[in-house]
């Protein structure tokens, strides 16, 4: 998805960010490149994503609580 | 040699302080040199050395942390402009754990604005190689790669949440190990990556790397995700023998396309002499390694950037780095369907490690796939989705993966380029989760057997490039 510096106005503006006018578009630029990746992870491996939880990468041995 | 007092600890800490003095104007490892504080403990060391109570390898021993660890009563100011008179009125728990062990504390040490790859204005000034001044020192546990490789402190810790401590060990051909997460306490770091973020030695050999992870590793209360896992003896496990030991070269983390021909050739003799010490080493393949590194910024950024957003991103845009202000608020606006699809295709990813950990006691690739570059081409500036590609994404191929899978990982020096200033390069290895011995093993094995741990730049050659 190709995130425009208009979108990235709009969403920092819902989470109370207030971003230079010229800085927008680095911003944008870097969310493009990352929601564009997701795409293509989403196309490789959209299907074995839906079969796992979202499990942060902690292993057991700290899970097991006193 | 201080145990047996052939060596003063007060001599050792002037020693240091002379050389700070003399290079480190230049070099800009320390943010806050912490002299008199540093002699007086050391006097005290001296003391109870003399007395017969020795507390172990450590004691006596000058080392440095990243600013980014909390310490009692001293400016932690996180490399930033917006924290550059904040004392905290705790020590980190590792910083609790190296007093206890007698050791002492010379500074804090500059870094990327709060341990955040992509610092292009440094607030405490410009930190520069010690090989070559006119390139970077890394990120973000930058000055802790300087000052042990440039001989102005005996060893450090850094944070590493992707490659913090790796990329800068490389950099500076020094050896930095990124324990297990979970291994180390994070109590008192100021690092909000909650499920990424590890504390680690830095030093110039394997063997100082091994103490001062003996020394911090083990469980603390204070930290929810800190593990219960005997820690064990880390110098014990520095042998030479590597027989019988199975690794695995990792063909996407190592044979990248334009990966320099000095990294190249040194992998290539890094193998011939992992297998000479008697390891069966084969390549293999983790063909989801490849979206290691964007699905760690669409998660563990965002964790990061939640906290920021509240505290300073609001507030003090201004006082941001601009490099930093750009990587937050990218990462503030991930949305929460794909944080949370991020986060299970990390768990494939992850997965997909384990597993080949199953069948290899240890992983390698080279630490980066590039000398350190010049100090204008590190920067991150980002005008082109190629420049996101190519200055952000591509360059942490070789160690976010390990990050991503949250296994320890060292990185040690394995060669120099043949430029005018020949710059190092560096070998990673990694292995299962909380097998940090079996990667000290392996690296002290693959160091004892090479020469690369001996070089040390030429400060008065190097640090003359600035002023002629």
């Amino acid at each position: 998805m190709k995130v425009g510096i208009e979108h990235v106005r709009a969403m920092t503006k819902a989470i109370d960010l207030t971003i230079p006018e010229d800085e927008l578009l680095p911003v944008a630029i870097r969310l493009s490149a990352l929601l564009e990746i997701m795409e293509k992870i989403e196309s490789e491996l959209g299907d074995q994503m839906d079969t796992v939880d979202p499990v942060p990468p902690v292993f057991a041995e700290i899970a097991r609580l006193p | 040699m201080i145990e047996s007092r052939q060596l003063s600890p007060v001599e050792l800490v002037h020693i240091y302080l002379k050389r700070i003095e003399r290079y480190d104007g230049i070099l800009r490892s320390y943010i806050t040199v912490l002299a008199e504080r540093a002699v007086e403990q050391a006097k005290i060391a001296e003391q109870e050395i003399a007395k017969g109570n020795y507390r172990g390898i450590l004691h006596g021993i000058p080392y440095g942390v990243k600013d980014q660890l909390y310490t009692r009563g001293i400016k932690t100011t996180l490399g930033s402009r917006i924290l550059q008179d904040y004392v905290p009125d705790h020590d980190a728990a590792v910083i609790e754990r190296l007093n206890a062990a007698g050791a002492i504390l010379l500074g804090k040490h500059n870094l990327h604005e709060f341990g955040k790859g992509g610092t292009i204005d440094f607030p405490f000034g410009q930190p520069r190689n010690p090989w070559d001044i006119s390139r970077t020192p890394a990120s973000s546990s930058t000055g802790s790669g300087i000052a042990p490789a440039a001989g102005l402190c005996s060893g450090a810790l850094g944070n590493d949440t992707g490659g913090s401590i790796r990329w800068p060990a490389a950099a500076n051909g020094i050896v930095g190990l990124r324990p297990t997460f979970g291994r180390v306490s994070r109590h008192g770091g100021l690092m909000f990556g909650w499920n990424a973020d590890t504390i680690g030695p830095m030093g110039r050999n394997v063997f100082d790397c091994a103490a001062l992870l003996q020394v911090i590793a083990g469980n603390d209360s204070r930290d929810a995700l800190s593990a219960r896992v005997p820690v064990p003896d880390y110098i014990s496990a520095l042998t030479k023998d590597l027989r019988g030991m199975r690794i695995g070269l990792i063909r996407e983390m190592t044979w990248v396309e334009g990966m320099h021909p000095a990294v190249k050739g040194a992998m290539e003799e890094s193998v011939r002499v992992l297998r000479s010490l008697g390891a069966k080493v084969e390549e293999m393949s983790l063909r989801l390694a490849k979206y290691a590194v964007p699905l760690q910024m669409m998660t563990t950024d965002a964790d990061v950037a939640s906290v920021f957003l509240k505290k300073w991103l609001r507030t003090d845009w201004d006082r941001f780095d601009k490099g930093t202000r750009s990587r937050l608020a990218t990462a503030c606006l991930i949305p929460a369907p794909i944080y949370n699809r991020a986060m299970r295709a990390r768990v494939l990813v992850r997965q997909e490690m384990l597993d080949a950990l199953k069948n290899y006691d240890a992983l390698i690739t080279a630490t980066h796939l590039q000398p350190a570059p010049s100090i204008d081409k590190s920067k991150e500036t980002v005008g082109t989705v190629s420049d996101m590609m190519e200055r952000v994404l591509r360059r942490r191929i070789s160690t976010w993966p390990f990050s991503g899978a949250n296994v320890p990982a060292i990185a040690l020096p394995n060669g120099f380029t043949d430029d005018p200033l020949p710059m190092p390069v560096s070998l990673q290895i990694a292995s299962n989760p909380f097998s940090e011995e079996t990667v000290l093993k392996i690296a002290y094995a693959y160091e004892q057997a090479t020469v690369w741990h001996k070089r040390h730049p030429n400060l008065d050659f190097t640090t003359r490039q600035l002023t002629s």
